[in-house]
């Protein structure tokens, strides 16, 4: 009878460690990450035009021009839309007081407009990042900063895409 | 493609304290995008990558959100500054659940 306790004890006290263990492997950061199965339609950007997601995404707060603070490097012409390589570099220094909250990069004339948006925190050093996009066809693409304080910053580019890549 | 959610991440080889380091990051991915039947888009769980996070000594430094009009197989590049020696990681995470995962060890020279 003895044994019998011991061993529920035993396995009571193990499946106890198991649970907390279980408990703190979740990443301990700001925001949940959570592995989201979320790929239907209706959970992507609606099919708008650029000036929708314009306003979608930042109300009717004035945006100001960026062209002098924010660097946007490129291609003129891309051959292939599938692969456009862009890079973004805001010149401001990035100090806990101030600094780049987020990047936006939006192509106007794809059917969902927004191609990604960066959030930054000033642990970042400099606020410059890449990546490679997908553009549906000839295009203008926007860059928005939005600074810790709330201002949003924007510049604009067009790019000439000789091939589609079905830009989402 | 069997190598889905392979991770190649790159960091200079040297690196001083308190430098802002450029990181590059690329992932083995399909980045599915929007099928389309006599116009009309059709719904399913498309295949994508939708957040990626970068993990420094523990703490999330950056999010990406991203969506369908970022090309296969995505890259990234980003900075960040190096203020201990510790692991640098990047998350993926796709819309079918999946998690892939790239670390890097930053060590100071």
């Amino acid at each position: 009878m003895d044994g019998v306790t011991a061993v529920t004890r035993r396995t009571m006290l193990r499946a106890g460690a198991l649970l907390g263990l279980a408990g703190l492997v979740g990443p301990g950061l700001g925001r949940p990450l959570r592995a989201q199965a979320q790929g239907n339609l209706s959970s992507l950007g609606p099919e708008e035009s650029v000036d929708a997601t314009m306003k979608r995404l930042f109300g009717s707060r004035p945006i100001r021009d960026g062209a002098s603070l924010i660097k946007m490097e490129l291609p003129l012409i891309a051959e292939n839309g599938a692969v456009v390589p862009i890079s973004v570099e805001i010149d401001v220094p990035m100090t806990p007081q101030s600094y780049v909250k987020s990047i936006y990069i939006i192509s106007d004339k794809n059917r969902r407009p927004l191609n990604a948006r960066f959030s930054l925190t000033p642990a970042m050093g400099q606020a410059s990042i890449g990546t490679n996009l997908r553009l549906g066809e000839s295009t203008d693409v926007r860059a928005v900063a939005e600074m810790s304080d709330g201002t949003l910053l924007m510049t604009k580019r067009e790019v000439k895409v000789t091939v589609g890549g079905c830009g989402g | 493609m069997a190598e889905i959610g392979r991770v190649r991440i790159k960091v200079p080889s040297s690196i001083k304290p308190g430098d802002v380091v450029r990181v590059r990051v690329l992932v083995i991915h399909p980045m599915e995008i929007v099928q389309r039947r006599d116009g009309k888009p059709m719904d399913k769980n498309y295949h994508f990558i939708n957040r990626v996070a970068v993990i420094y000594l523990g703490t999330e430094i950056a999010q990406f959100e991203t969506t369908q009009s970022i090309s296969e197989n995505p890259f990234f590049s980003f900075t960040f500054k190096a203020t201990e020696p510790g692991p640098l990681k990047v998350t993926f995470l796709d819309t079918h659940g999946g998690t892939y995962e790239g670390a890097t060890d930053i060590k100071f020279s």
